[in-house]
């Protein structure tokens, strides 16, 4: 469902994707891992159109996003929640899942979007509890959710997470990834960037292993859990040796 | 002192209460843009004053140049307004946007307060001109005698007040700008046009500041020292507190009436009792009337 074929983007004069060749199935599934720098966070924004990029990013495999604004992009219902959520603090738990309509309800008009609140209500019972807080109040955890529920609200075709797992206690961690799996099991597409390599591998179906801006390594992500090259590198357990402390 | 048993006077506090608090709205309406505009896009605007002037300006000319009737020349001005802010957005603010020197776009509008400025005296000339209140006379109530002027500027403040608060608080299109302006990124990754929400966020504030300049323009006289009004709309900021559009509009209202009682005592120190009052109220409220009910989170 996006093809991506020898992507470079460019934070200034710096090239930070050096042609990158990606696809990602649809209803599956996909993370990047890698350490930091590697260009996982730069890939997600060189898909929304946040950077200047060259290359081919076809979607649906007719519309070619290379070219495209952000605005547009978000208007094919290509939903990227960033690093660090950036929820709107001074909008209440309601009202930023509300903004999260705007790419298919326009800036003016009345469209009813009860449904999809229901539904992100139903997936994070928290966020009901909470709907009338500000933004700003929320836990880490809480934040993230209200995130990824404000881009559920986006009815997403594609939806791009950038370390959902950052700074959050671990039993949250595994609560919240448990939902990224309901999420994917309603038929959404999910590309995860992701520093817990272990933790996305386990709930991925495909990953890429992304450094210093290129393709490492592809493949299955239970091939790549086994892979002592992925296991040496990211998985901290060194093949063949014992793990130091 | 004299002037406080003038001020106690039923008659005199009346009149002067209505006055100071049809000033306070033309301070407010330009309080409130100075505030939006610091949301949506960090930028103080020292061209505020500037804007009510050319309001001022704009609605004289339609009137007595154009010769438009009433009813065409609202729509009229509103045209004017809206296109002086998508105008004075691209020219002062949108290339500076990106630049590296973030308080480049603040000083943009010192220098956009100044070719006003000159644009409206190469236009209109610097003699003031004279602009005829909307309605005219006074109403009695009982032994009090209100000027309409005063009372019609009160109601329109008032409804232009009320309307921004619906646009924000209860309209889609509203809570969409809200969202750009607490967070730029997050709202074009969902794809919320910034360009349109700050384009309208600039219609909005230019059209308050000049409907301020219209109708104030009977009460002074259209004349391009109008600008210097905008020093009330800052001290009414100040007063109610850096951040808050509640705020603004009560200590917008609160200067209005400093400077309308202190006029029984001095007329030729007026301004210095405005500022004297809001340094009394830096001293002992240093944040304000009103805080910000946004806060940050570590």
């Amino acid at each position: 469902m996006l093809k991506i074929a020898n992507l470079h983007a460019y934070y200034g004069s710096i090239e930070a994707l050096k042609g990158i060749d990606i696809e990602i199935a649809p209803g599956v599934v996909t993370c990047l891992i890698g350490s930091n720098g590697a260009g996982k966070t730069t890939l997600l924004k060189a898909i929304s159109g946040m950077i200047r990029r060259t290359g081919s990013i076809v979607f649906d495999e007719r519309n070619e996003l290379i070219g495209e604004s952000p605005t547009r992009i978000a208007r094919r219902s290509i939903v990227h929640v960033p690093e660090g959520r950036h929820i709107f603090p001074g909008l209440s738990v309601e009202e930023n899942l509300e903004v999260g309509t705007i790419a298919w309800h326009g800036f003016f008009g009345r469209k009813p979007y009860e449904t999809e609140k229901r539904s992100v209500f139903d997936l994070f019972p928290r966020l009901e509890e909470r709907r009338g807080q500000l933004g700003w109040s929320l836990s880490g955890g809480e934040q993230q959710m209200l995130a990824i529920g404000r881009a559920l609200m986006a009815r997403p075709k594609l939806l791009m997470l950038d370390e959902p797992s950052m700074g959050l206690a671990p039993v949250i961690v595994s609560d919240l990834f448990r939902k990224i799996v309901e999420i994917n099991k309603l038929g959404i597409p999910i590309l995860l960037v992701e520093q817990n390599a272990r933790l996305a591998l386990e709930i991925s179906d495909f990953a890429y292993v992304l450094d210093q801006g290129r393709v490492r390594i592809e493949g299955k992500a239970k091939d790549l859990r086994t892979d002592p090259r992925v296991q040496e590198a990211y998985l901290g357990r060194f093949a063949g040796k014992t793990q130091p402390n | 002192m004299q002037g406080l048993n003038i001020l106690l006077q039923p008659n005199v506090f009346m009149q002067l209460t209505i006055n100071g608090v049809a000033m306070g709205m033309i301070y407010a309406l330009m309080a409130m843009g100075l505030i939006l505009l610091i949301r949506a896009i960090g930028v103080m605007n020292f061209a505020q004053g500037e804007l009510l002037m050319l309001g001022a300006f704009i609605t004289w000319g339609l009137t007595y140049q154009v010769k438009l009737p009433f009813v065409l020349m609202i729509p009229a001005a509103m045209l004017c307004f809206a296109f002086v802010g998508v105008v004075f957005m691209f020219v002062a603010y949108w290339p500076l946007r990106t630049a590296s020197y973030p308080t480049a776009t603040v000083i943009s509008t010192m220098g956009a307060a100044m070719v006003i400025r000159e644009i409206a005296t190469i236009t209109w000339g610097s003699l003031p001109l004279v602009s005829a209140p909307l309605v005219k006379g006074v109403v009695r109530v009982g032994s009090l005698r209100l000027q309409y002027q005063y009372l019609l500027t009160i109601a329109i403040g008032a409804v232009l007040i009320f309307l921004v608060f619906v646009l924000f608080e209860k309209l889609y299109a509203g809570r969409i700008m809200q969202a750009a302006a607490q967070d730029k990124y997050a709202a074009e990754l969902l794809g919320i046009p910034t360009v349109l929400t700050t384009a309208a966020t600039y219609i909005i504030v230019v059209t308050l500041a000049s409907v301020g300049g219209y109708m104030i323009a009977p009460v002074f006289l259209v004349n391009v020292t109008l600008g210097t009004l905008q020093l009330r709309a800052f001290a009414g900021v100040v007063t109610g507190g850096f951040g808050s559009v509640k705020g603004a509009i009560v200590g917008s209202l609160f200067i209005g009436l400093v400077e309308s009682y202190s006029s029984t005592f001095t007329t030729t120190y007026k301004d210095a009792v405005v500022f004297l009052v809001l340094i009394v109220v830096l001293l002992f409220r240093p944040q304000g009337l009103f805080g910000e009910r946004v806060a940050d989170k570590a």
